[in-house]
């Protein structure tokens, strides 16, 4: 009995603890690591991975997946430069163009699903090498900043706005002096915010429905389509977020492919199921793995360890999660049945 | 796989660019297969395309390419070293008259330039080492590059500092760049090496933004640091400025574009010098290499194109805000004088 009770406490609170005990050790280690300014750091880094992962647990909760994630948020980040420096737009309609986007995107992904019966991955697969062809198509493949060439052979003109930058760079004095920077309060609005969506709304419990039995569900009378539409135009806008984010901190519109903001996200998302033991994707979970990533990498960063140990560094996280999740967890419950 | 076609301008009914200021230098008689450059087919082979030195590099190559009328295609391999191999093949295939080598692995391209070389095609490398005796190599000097930039940094700074260091070691030019750096520690026992990182996960600027602010945390009285690539120096100023450490830290960097120029030119800014060879330039003399070679000529078997310091007081002093205001101010910039026969055209300026 005492073992059972052991176990139960370390699946619970096993990895927060771990957490803890990395905190502690790189406080000892790593010369500046303890600190408010370090600890917003984590935050800061973590943000727009953070968001993502957020999206991605709505469709993980519909037993779905988005691969497009990474893409949207790119796409986001050169649209966004494209309406300001090329079209010359101000910072409201590029961030709407930005969410609007995103939410035709999970759309298009969610009626791929539902309606044209394509798996997920299949989809979302999909959808990603569309968004990476299409948002160079515009520039020609160029990468957006004021001053560049357009394909027509006149110069751009237009600048990022002043409030679009705020978004990603603005800091707000709490305590200390320009403290917490907006990402991080967008990060923890939208934790939030989805948070309490699944967990403490009917919305939410019916998409967890969705996902451990959409038969069942759908016999109860729950608009099954709906909701997973629904799951895709969430992710689609929270990577569309990201990518905003994105695009405030850099100042200007960088082609890349997204692919390590998609790994990044899904990591944390998985992490996710580990934390508290909850065995399924969860919005505190995933927000708590996001940190864990991020409190790692500073923590090595600062400890001067070379890039190469960061993935490895990921994935062996990423491993000790999974098992959390599935070994000792299905272990107990087998028990307990 | 991206193949563009770039219009052949023929040559009377040139228009004038709309910089102005159009006077294109036809020299008169072009040697054979010049005298006919509409019939002249070449190829530019690219492993690397994304980011502003590979899209200016990619402007030179095209603007040198209509000066001399011939018809240029542009194969784009993105990073991949087996498709880039593939596309040699391709434009041999297609019967083109010379192939520029963008970049990519010695192992994946030896093999690909021999079969052209043997397929009757003349081609030059640029940055990337074939290992072949008739294929001139182009390159812009990294060592020098390096050089220059950590000559500058220390006279700004004197000979003891405590610096950080932005290096992902494997990557070529950064490998010949780190050259420099070792050498400039090794002959200054002053400078500390406090921190080395580096990372190129996309958006490399952002993930260089993340790690360099750590090291900042860790190191506050970091006082110079070196980023010879000009995306870690952008995310190192992200860093530098979040940590709000503008005054104190010095930025040194390697490679230039608009986009850095506006980020020097930033008020207070901590990017005071970088040190670039023009890539448009490097894309020109690629391509003269080549014409050289497709007249009977022989260009050398190494072509360098030298690099340039600029610093921040230079920039702001002469009122430069881009890349075209940069190349009226620094003649050296704009126009590198290697690769050049008699009856070579240039692109109108």
């Amino acid at each position: 009995m005492n073992k059972d009770i052991l176990r139960e406490f370390a699946i619970r609170f096993g990895f927060i603890l771990l957490a803890g005990l990395l905190v502690l050790f790189f406080s000892f280690f790593a010369s500046g690591f303890a600190g408010p300014r370090s600890a917003v750091f984590i935050f800061q880094s973590v943000a727009i991975t953070g968001i993502l992962a957020l999206g991605v647990t709505c469709t993980l909760v519909v037993d779905g997946f988005d691969l497009s994630i990474g893409s949207v948020a790119t796409s986001a980040l050169m649209l966004s430069a494209y309406m300001m420096v090329v079209l010359e737009q101000s910072a409201f309609v590029a961030v709407m163009a930005c969410l609007l986007m995103g939410a035709v995107v999970g759309l298009v992904n969610g009626l791929l699903i539902v309606k044209m019966r394509v798996p997920d991955l299949l989809a979302t697969l999909g959808m990603m090498f569309l968004l990476i062809g299409l948002q160079r198509i515009p520039t020609e493949g160029r990468s957006i900043s004021t001053g560049m060439r357009l394909p027509g052979g006149q110069v751009a003109d237009g600048t990022f706005a002043e409030g679009f930058l705020w978004l990603g760079r603005h800091r707000i004095d709490l305590f200390l002096e320009k403290l917490i920077p907006v990402p991080v309060i967008i990060f923890l609005f939208i934790s939030v915010l989805i948070w309490v969506f699944l967990e403490k709304t009917r919305h939410g419990r019916l998409m967890y429905a969705i996902g451990s039995n959409e038969r069942a569900a759908a016999l109860a009378g729950t608009n099954v389509f709906g909701y997973k539409i629904l799951a895709y135009m969430i992710s689609g806008i929270t990577a569309s977020i990201g990518g905003i984010l994105l695009a405030a901190r850099l100042g200007r519109g960088d082609i890349a492919s997204g692919n390590n903001l998609l790994l990044d996200s899904v990591a944390a998302a998985l992490i996710g199921f580990a934390v508290l033991g909850a065995a399924k994707p969860n919005a505190f979970g995933t927000a708590i793995g996001a940190l864990f990533v991020g409190i790692l990498l500073q923590g090595l960063t600062m400890m001067n360890a070379p890039y190469y140990t960061q993935d490895f560094v990921k994935g062996a996280v990423l491993v000790v999660a999974l098992i959390f999740t599935f070994a000792l967890s299905s272990r107990v419950r087998g028990g307990n049945h | 796989m991206k193949q563009i076609k770039v219009k052949v301008i023929s040559l009377i009914g040139f228009t004038l660019s709309a910089f102005g200021l159009a006077t294109t230098s036809f020299a008169a008689d072009m040697p054979a297969p010049f005298d006919n450059a509409g019939d002249v087919k070449i190829a530019l082979v690219r492993f690397l395309s994304t980011g502003d030195f590979f899209q200016a590099y990619l402007g030179g190559v095209e603007s040198q390419a209509e000066a001399l009328g011939v018809d240029l295609r542009v194969f784009d391999s993105r990073q991949d070293a087996a498709l880039q191999a593939d596309m040699v093949d391709q434009a041999i295939t297609l019967g083109v008259d010379g192939i520029i080598i963008q970049h990519g692995l010695t192992e994946s391209m030896k093999d690909a330039a021999q079969r052209a070389v043997e397929a009757g095609i003349k081609v030059v490398a640029f940055d990337v080492n074939v290992e072949n005796t008739s294929i001139p190599q182009v390159e812009q000097s990294d060592y020098l590059l390096g050089k220059l930039a950590l000559e500058q940094a220390l006279k700004d700074n004197g000979n003891t500092f405590k610096a950080g260091y932005v290096y992902v070691p494997g990557i070529a030019p950064l490998d010949r760049r780190n050259v420099a750096w070792e050498e400039t520690l090794a002959a200054n026992s002053g400078i500390e090496e406090a921190a080395v990182f580096g990372t190129l996960d996309n958006p490399i600027a952002n993930s260089i933004a993340n790690q360099a602010r750590s090291v900042l945390q860790a190191n506050p009285d970091i006082t110079v640091m070196f980023a010879p690539y000009d995306e870690f120096a952008k995310g190192v100023k992200i860093a530098v400025d979040e940590a709000g450490l503008t005054d104190q830290v010095d930025i040194y960097s390697a490679d230039v574009s608009t986009a850095d120029i506006s980020a020097m030119l930033e008020p207070g800014s901590a990017w005071v010098a970088t040190v670039a060879t023009n890539p448009a330039v490097v894309g020109e003399v690629s391509v003269r290499s080549l014409a050289i070679m497709l007249a009977g000529g022989d260009p050398g078997a190494s072509v360098i194109v030298p690099p340039t310091l600029i610093t921040q007081s230079f920039l702001s002093e002469q009122g430069i805000k881009n890349m075209g205001d940069l190349g009226a101010k620094m003649p050296q910039f704009q126009h590198a004088d290697v690769a050049m026969t008699d009856w070579m055209p240039l692109p109108a300026r």
